[in-house]
């Protein structure tokens, strides 16, 4: 095994401190053996320290991995990190929240009193503080938010593994060093928040050395975990015609006057959120990450204002997060692009389970870097389709990045993976998947994730509803 | 596409022998081709309301001995337009042919006179369907019938059957919408209807098509007051929001919409090992009986055990029993699911993330599952119970199941009778629409109301003849 598969094996967090584009330089044959050895070395490493695992082995029988298909059968299931009942959430649960998080991280939570929470806000905060647990939510079809137990470093080694793909890329040093030489940094979101997104935000600001005076946020503070379930819950009781349904709990209830006065703070800041851009940074070149539907909607309203070309030729525009229930024009991407005046951009696909994104190529293939072990399974039987050829079905993997909590997880996307025996024409090495990318759930008709912070209308609906409620 | 099903579009007695547009089935099933309902519109709707005097040409009684003789020539193995319908199915339904098949042969018998008579007399009054009935001196009521869209469900093959009886008996005219999951039952009874009588009026007041829901350009035409009086819709929440932005004074929109319907058993069943027994088997008749895939089909069965330790025992053991009888069920009513539903899969298997709430027996495969929660309350995920999966809740009184009936519950089995008897008022306040015995859920009468209406009267127009 050459010297850097070795260097990865030894320490997956290799990855970071070596060079990026190393990765993408891999022998086909190297790999498979490589993957194998890593993913045993992984699960015997972490078998015994999340319970979670340990029982799904148990129930599997599957004491090491010796093969990939013993390695299938401990992954986790995509519902795994919303798999606590609703209830928990309605009625202030967060002792028993706090004992099912503590079944699947490798930390011990058994100290954390969590009894007395009365929102999810209070609670993530708790842990923040009381823990090296940095969570981060998705929102789900139905309001549950998936909670993510990353910790602090994890967090942070994600936006390491950032700054390296935008220095290397296109080539070693063909990009900036974010943390060596910071850059204006401007969001069209809320400031932070445990919402996936904006926690790796926040966090990397700290990395990157982003301040109040080089940053522009749409919305200067931070999103609530609350208001993001309570909007997914509306929207899913509305798809089914059941908004009489709806509870809140009371700790949401008590909080509204906080609420209240969040929206009376936000609502003027749009319109001088692109003069503020244009006036501050205009010119200049910035830092850009965002989802491309976010980014869409921002330039479109620029473009309204009759505001283009905002911003210097080395700016850098991390994108991603394809366009989830978002119907946009053909030509979107051009109206992004004359709105910002650059056009450095990195597309990734990656999901809030995976620490590394996986860049898209000028060959329209996102590239799978040698720290994540895909593997695409039959939608119906869950099986394996063999490491070889082109297939298409559901997406799975381990990502070997992952030290507190089990990177082994199927994910609910129907992706098309190449590589094992041919490589890209871009003249990287290595697996790759195809840009048609989709949700099995939007396959199947039904209703998608909903990507609450990229629909400030269900927000305000949100809001709204809690304020009717309240009266 | 060389598996393409023809389906013939039938207007009034006439089959219509056009296949020019095709329709891809759903998730790997055989897809069909058809007419372009738009080519035909000007016949698919009856303009002249004058039109339904021919049906007032013959008696009550000729219109029960019609669909008495239609009733055999249905039968499954001699009749080649059901034969088809049934082969058809098998691909886009998503019932085991086991059941498919059953079903079929149920067809025939609902076409009984007795059977018929009974629903007419009961649901409407065969007296107001035959004549003017006076209510009092002056003044005299008769039920006519009505130019009506039915927008049927193809969850099971039933719908279709019961939508042509309704609307003979009524003297309607239909035009029925078949769903993309059972395109060809109607169009089969239809055929048959022809080949029987190709000129009797009930005959000629029959038009089975299929056209894709939301085709704007073609309901648009279709529905207008000029063309209809009533929308008779089945089915999901979309479709109904959909048809609902056609209203408009002049139609009536008859919603049968989606429904859940769940279970009530009282402490009773804990009386002796051979009682829990046989109630598990009759719950195991509501869970399992068409593999879950009627709205009147069980998902959460709420138990009165108790929520201690003593309690959450009985309960397992108690899903257990149920567990092993859905397993037991014929193979005529229920099998393990041939699509089993991925996401609710996915839902399952994350239960065991979470093993202090929840129990879970069977769920490895498609065989089905039962959930026991560990406390007073369903899963997240209740409303998408499917393919022979159930929820048992234990509770310690039977306060918890009834605050559980709202606006979306339809049917409730209840062990023992004494408890229906003692909470029905109660759940009729809360929302539910039919109260039944443990293990009656899946048998519900023809001549009662449905989904707490009166689908036949509604169907009807209802005269008035004033003598001042």
């Amino acid at each position: 095994m050459k010297h850097y598969l070795s260097s990865l094996l030894a320490d997956p967090k290799n990855f970071i401190a070596l060079r990026y584009g190393e990765g993408f330089d891999i022998e086909d044959s190297e790999l498979g053996e490589f993957h194998l050895q890593a993913a045993k070395k992984k699960f015997a490493g972490l078998r015994d320290k999340v319970k979670a695992l340990k029982r799904l082995s148990e129930e599997q029988g599957v004491e090491e991995i010796s093969c990939f298909d013993d390695l299938i059968r401990v992954l986790f299931p995509h519902t795994v990190y919303k798999s606590y009942p609703l209830s928990f959430l309605e009625k202030s649960r967060f002792d028993k929240l706090t004992k099912w998080l503590d079944g699947l991280t490798a930390l011990d939570l058994s100290h954390i009193d969590a009894s007395g929470c009365t929102s999810i806000d209070e609670w993530l905060d708790l842990l923040d503080v009381q823990t090296e647990l940095r969570i981060s939510h998705s929102a789900g079809t139905t309001g549950k938010l998936s909670f993510l137990p990353r910790t602090r470093q994890e967090a942070e080694n994600v936006n390491l593994i950032l700054r390296d793909m935008i220095r290397d890329w296109y080539g070693d040093d063909t990009g900036p060093d974010l943390i060596e030489t910071p850059m204006p940094y401007i969001q069209p979101s809320y400031k932070g928040g445990y919402y996936t997104m904006l926690r790796g935000a926040e966090l990397r600001a700290e990395l990157f050395g982003v301040t109040d005076e080089n940053s522009l946020y749409l919305y200067p503070d931070r999103m609530s975990a609350d208001v993001c379930s309570l909007a997914g819950r509306i929207r899913a009781a509305e798809a089914k015609g059941e908004s009489g349904s709806i509870e809140l709990s009371p700790g949401l209830v008590n909080k509204r006057d906080q609420f209240i006065q969040r929206e009376k703070d936000k609502k003027e800041s749009v319109s001088e959120f692109f003069q503020q851009a244009v006036e501050k940074f205009g010119g200049r070149s910035v830092f850009l990450c965002t989802t491309w539907t976010m980014l869409y909607d921002a330039m479109l309203e620029a473009r309204e204002r009759g505001i283009d070309n905002i911003f210097g030729k080395d700016s850098v525009l991390v994108s991603g997060g394809g366009n989830k229930g978002y119907d946009l024009p053909d030509d979107w991407k051009e109206i992004i692009f004359r709105g910002l005046g650059f056009d450095r951009a990195y597309e990734l696909y990656g999901m809030s389970e995976m620490m590394s994104g996986f860049p898209v190529c000028e060959h329209g293939h996102y590239h799978i870097p040698p720290v994540v072990i895909p593997f695409v399974l039959d939608p119906i039987t869950g099986e394996s389709m063999p490491r070889s050829g082109t297939h298409t079905g559901r997406f799975a993997f381990l990502d070997l990045m992952t030290e507190t909590y089990w990177g082994g997880f199927i994910s609910g996307d129907e992706v098309t993976l190449s590589g094992f025996d041919d490589d890209c024409a871009c003249g990287r090495k290595g697996l790759f998947l195809d840009t048609a990318i989709r949700r099995y759930s939007e396959k199947e008709g039904g209703d998608d994730k909903i990507n609450c912070s990229g629909a400030p209308e269900a927000h305000d609906k949100a809001i709204e509803f809690l304020l009717n409620a309240a009266q | 596409m060389t598996d393409l099903f023809e389906v013939p579009l039938v207007i009034r007695g006439r089959v219509v022998d056009d296949y020019s547009r095709q329709f891809p089935g759903r998730m790997g099933s055989h897809g069909f081709a058809t007419a372009d309902a738009n080519d035909y519109i000007e016949q698919i709707v009856l303009n002249r309301p004058s039109d339904m005097a021919d049906l007032y040409s013959i008696s009550f009684d000729e219109i029960i001995e019609y669909l008495a003789e239609l009733g055999p020539r249905l039968a499954l193995d001699s009749n080649p337009h059901m034969h088809r319908a049934f082969e058809l199915s098998r691909s886009t339904s998503g019932l085991s042919d086991s059941i498919l098949r059953y079903a079929y042969e149920t067809i025939p018998a609902a076409f009984a006179s007795s059977e018929t008579r009974r629903v007419a007399e009961n649901l409407v009054g065969v007296d107001y369907l035959e004549g003017w009935v006076k209510v009092r001196d002056g003044v005299r009521v008769r039920a006519f019938g009505s130019r009506a869209v039915h927008i049927i469900a193809g969850n099971v093959p039933l719908v279709g059957v019961a939508t042509v009886i309704r609307n003979a008996l009524t003297r309607s005219d239909a035009v029925i919408k078949t769903p993309s999951n059972d395109p060809l039952t109607s169009t089969a009874i239809a055929q048959t209807m022809i080949e029987m009588a190709p000129e009797h009026p009930l005959t000629r007041h029959l038009t089975v098509a299929y056209w894709k829901g939301g085709d704007e350009v073609f309901e648009q035409q279709l529905y207008q007051p000029r063309h209809i009086e009533k929308i008779v819709a089945w089915g999901g929440f979309n479709s109904i929001k959909h048809i609902s932005a056609y209203l408009q004074p002049g139609i009536d929109l008859i919603t049968l919409d989606p429904k859940q319907s769940g279970t009530i058993i009282g402490a009773e069943a804990f009386d002796s090992p051979q009682r829990l027994q046989s109630v598990a088997a009759k719950a195991a008749m509501d869970v399992g009986v068409f593999n879950q895939e009627g709205c009147v089909n069980a998902r959460v069965i709420y138990l009165v055990c108790g929520t201690d330790a003593s309690g959450l025992e009985k309960a397992r053991a108690f899903g257990q029993l149920l567990f092993d009888a859905v397993q037991n069920l014929p193979q005529s009513l229920s099998t393990p699911h041939k699509r089993f539903d991925a996401a609710l899969k996915d839902e399952v298997d994350a239960l065991r993330f979470v093993e202090d709430e929840y129990t879970v027996i069977g769920g490895r495969g498609n065989e089905g599952a039962i959930i026991v929660s560990h406390e007073s309350e369903a899963v997240d995920f209740a409303r998408d119970l499917a393919c022979r999966v159930a929820n048992v809740v234990p509770i310690d009184s039977v306060e918890t199941a009834i605050k559980s009936v709202n606006a979306y519950t339809q049917t409730i089995g209840i062990y023992p009778d004494s408890l229906k008897d003692a909470i029905r008022d109660r759940l009729a306040f809360q929302g539910a629409q039919r109260l039944v015995s443990l293990g009656g859920a899946c048998n519900p009468p023809a001549d009662a109301p449905q989904d707490g209406i009166e689908p036949l009267r509604r169907m009807c127009k209802w005269i008035v003849d004033d003598t001042q």
